[in-house]
C-alpha cells in the first residue's frame, strides 16, 4: 500500500466521521441537544473567535502555557542531566523519581490554590510543576542515549570538552531533545487546562468548563475543536522536525 | 576525602527529613498551617474521620475498577488489532499518536453534559484517559515480537490459534503489562481529577469540598489517601511485571525493542 493510498483512506475516514457528525444530529438519529451538528459548531467557533472576551481568554492561556514552559524545561533539563551524568546522584534519586512519576500531580493543585490563590501565578506554577518531572525523565533518557563509544573515540582523537559537547552530545541527543520538548508541551498544556478548569476567572479552560456546566454544547464543542487543533498542529510540527534531525544519529 | 554514604542510606535520610520538615515547618510557623498542616494533624484527621474517608474511597475504587476494565479491555483489543494487522497499523497508529497530543481533560465537560455528574461520567472519562497508553503499548508489544519465532512456529505447522496462544501472547505480555501499569495509573488520575472538577462523591470530591472551606488538614488527609492509593497500585503492578520479566528477553528484537521503549517511556510520567 503506497503512502498516497494510505493518506486517501485516512481522509476518507475523516470525511466519514465528520459527515456522520453533521448528518446524524440533523436527522434526529442523535439528539442535537447532546451533539450539535458539525456545521452549527463551526459557525459557533467562527462567532466565538470574533468575541473580545474569547480573545482575552486565549491570550491569558497562551501566556500561562509559554511562561510555564520556559520555567519547566530548562530547570527539568538541568536536573535530568545532573542525574544522568553523576552515577552517585542517579543512584540516590532515580528510584525516588520512579515513585514520583507514578503519583498524580493534580492532587497538589489545591495546595497551589491555598498558597497562591487562583490567578496567573498559580496556573504557571502548577503547570511548571506538573511538567518538570517528565522533562527530568526525558532529559535523563536523552543523555543516556549518547553512545559511550562515540565519546571515547572523540576523546582519543583529542577532542576538547567543548568539542565533545557540540559534536557528539548535541547531535546524538537532538531527536530525543525535540521529543522532550514535544511531550513536555503536551503535559504543560494539560496542566494549564486542568488548573483553569478547576478554579479560575479567565482562560480557555475556564470558558470550556463554564459552557459545560451551562449546557452550551455548541460553544463547548467549538472550544474543544479549537484546543485540539492547536495541540495537534504544535505536535505535528515538532514531529516533522524530529524526523528531519534523526538522520544525524545512527 | 570523606567516603560518601551509600545511596540507599541517603535516600532514606531524604525521606525521613521530608517527613520531619512536614511536621516542624508548620509547627514553628515557617510555613503557615493553612498552606501545609503538620503531619501529625493530618494523620489525626484521617484517624478521627476514617469513616468518611473510607466511604468516599470506596466510591473512588468502584469507579477506578470499572474504568480500568474499559481502558484495559478496549485498549488491549484495539492495540492487538492495530499492532497485528499491517493495514490498520499503517492507517491508524499515526492518527492515534497525533490524537495523543490533545489534553483529554477538555473532554470531561462533554461527558458531564452527556452522562451527568454521577459515577458514569467519571468511569467513561477515566476509561478514555487510560485507553491510549494501553493501546499504544500493546500495539508496540505485538509489533516487536521476533519474526523468527513466528516463522519457526509456522514451519513446525502451528495453526493460527496456536501461534496466538503459544507465541504472540507470551512474547507480548511484558510490554502489555507495562502498558497496563501506565494505563492503570492514568485511570486512577482520571477518576480523581474528574471527581475534583465536578462531582458529589469520591475522594477527589473531598479534596475540593475541604479546599473551598479552607480546611487544610482535611485536604491533606485526602491527598495522603490518594498518594497511598497510587503508590500501592504502582508497587503491585511492578511486582507482577517483575514476575514476568523472565519472558522479556526471550522473544524480542533488540534494536526495535529499544526504540519503542524510548518512544513509550516519556509518556509514563503522570499529570
Amino acid at each position: 500500500m503506497t503512502r498516497l493510498q494510505l493518506i486517501a483512506i485516512r481522509l476518507a475516514l475523516l470525511a466519514l466521521v465528520l459527515g456522520a457528525w453533521e448528518v446524524l444530529p440533523r436527522n434526529g438519529l442523535i439528539d442535537p441537544l447532546l451533539l450539535p451538528p458539525l456545521g452549527d459548531v463551526l459557525k459557533t467557533l467562527v462567532e466565538l473567535l470574533g468575541r473580545p472576551q474569547v480573545h482575552e481568554a486565549i491570550a491569558v492561556t497562551a501566556a500561562e502555557v509559554i511562561v510555564a514552559f520556559i520555567i519547566a524545561v530548562p530547570l527539568g533539563a538541568a536536573i535530568g542531566v545532573a542525574i544522568a551524568e553523576s552515577d552517585y546522584l542517579g543512584q540516590i534519586f532515580k528510584p525516588l523519581l520512579f515513585y514520583v512519576f507514578s503519583v498524580p500531580k493534580s492532587i497538589f493543585l489545591p495546595m497551589f490554590i491555598l498558597i497562591m490563590g487562583i490567578g496567573f501565578q498559580q496556573k504557571v506554577a502548577y503547570a511548571a510543576f506538573s511538567t518538570l518531572f517528565v522533562v527530568i525523565m526525558s532529559a535523563t533518557a536523552a543523555v543516556e542515549s549518547v553512545k559511550a563509544d562515540h565519546v571515547l573515540v572523540a576523546r582519543s582523537y583529542g577532542a576538547t570538552r567543548m568539542q565533545i559537547l557540540t559534536r557528539v552530545y548535541v547531535p546524538s541527543m537532538m531527536p530525543i531533545l525535540l521529543e522532550t520538548l514535544r511531550i513536555s508541551m503536551i503535559f504543560n498544556f494539560t496542566g494549564v487546562m486542568i488548573a483553569e478548569m478547576y478554579a479560575s476567572r479567565t482562560g480557555i479552560g475556564h470558558l470550556i468548563s463554564n459552557w459545560g456546566e451551562n449546557f452550551q454544547l455548541p460553544q463547548l464543542f467549538a472550544g474543544v475543536i479549537l484546543l485540539a487543533a492547536v495541540a495537534i498542529t504544535f505536535n505535528e510540527t515538532v514531529r516533522t522536525l524530529e524526523h528531519r534531525v534523526s538522520a544525524w544519529r545512527t | 576525602m570523606m567516603r560518601r554514604p551509600a545511596p540507599s542510606t541517603v535516600r532514606w535520610v531524604i525521606l525521613a527529613a521530608l517527613l520531619v520538615f512536614w511536621e516542624l515547618f508548620p509547627r514553628t510557623g515557617i510555613i503557615p498551617e493553612l498552606f501545609l498542616p503538620p503531619l501529625s494533624k493530618t494523620i489525626a484527621v484521617l484517624v478521627k474521620d476514617w469513616r468518611e474517608y473510607a466511604s468516599e474511597l470506596s466510591v473512588t475504587l468502584y469507579e477506578v475498577a470499572f474504568a480500568m476494565l474499559i481502558a484495559c479491555g478496549a485498549g488491549i483489543l484495539a492495540g492487538a488489532l492495530t499492532g497485528g494487522i499491517a493495514l490498520l497499523r499503517n492507517l491508524l497508529l499515526p492518527v492515534f499518536s497525533s490524537l495523543y497530543a490533545v489534553p483529554i481533560v477538555i473532554l470531561y465537560p462533554i461527558f458531564t453534559a452527556w452522562f451527568g455528574i454521577g459515577s458514569q461520567s467519571k468511569i467513561i472519562f477515566a476509561g478514555v484517559y487510560g485507553f491510549f497508553p494501553v493501546m499504544l503499548t500493546t500495539a508496540a508489544g505485538i509489533r516487536t515480537i521476533d519474526a523468527q519465532l513466528l516463522l519457526a512456529a509456522r514451519s513446525m505447522g502451528a495453526s493460527l490459534p496456536q501461534q496466538i496462544t503459544r507465541v504472540i501472547i507470551p512474547a507480548s505480555i511484558p510490554t502489555v503489562l507495562s502498558g497496563l501499569r501506565l494505563g492503570g495509573a492514568l485511570t486512577i488520575i482520571g477518576v480523581v481529577v474528574s471527581e475534583m472538577l465536578t462531582s458529589a462523591a469520591g475522594i477527589g470530591y473531598l479534596v475540593t469540598r475541604y479546599r473551598t472551606i479552607l480546611d487544610s488538614p482535611h485536604v491533606f488527609g485526602a491527598i495522603v489517601m490518594i498518594l497511598l492509593l497510587s503508590i500501592a497500585f504502582d508497587t503491585l503492578a511492578r511486582a507482577i511485571e517483575r514476575r514476568t520479566m523472565v519472558w522479556q528477553t526471550a522473544g524480542r528484537r533488540q534494536k526495535e525493542g529499544e526504540r519503542v521503549d524510548v518512544a513509550v517511556k516519556p509518556a509514563t510520567a503522570v499529570v
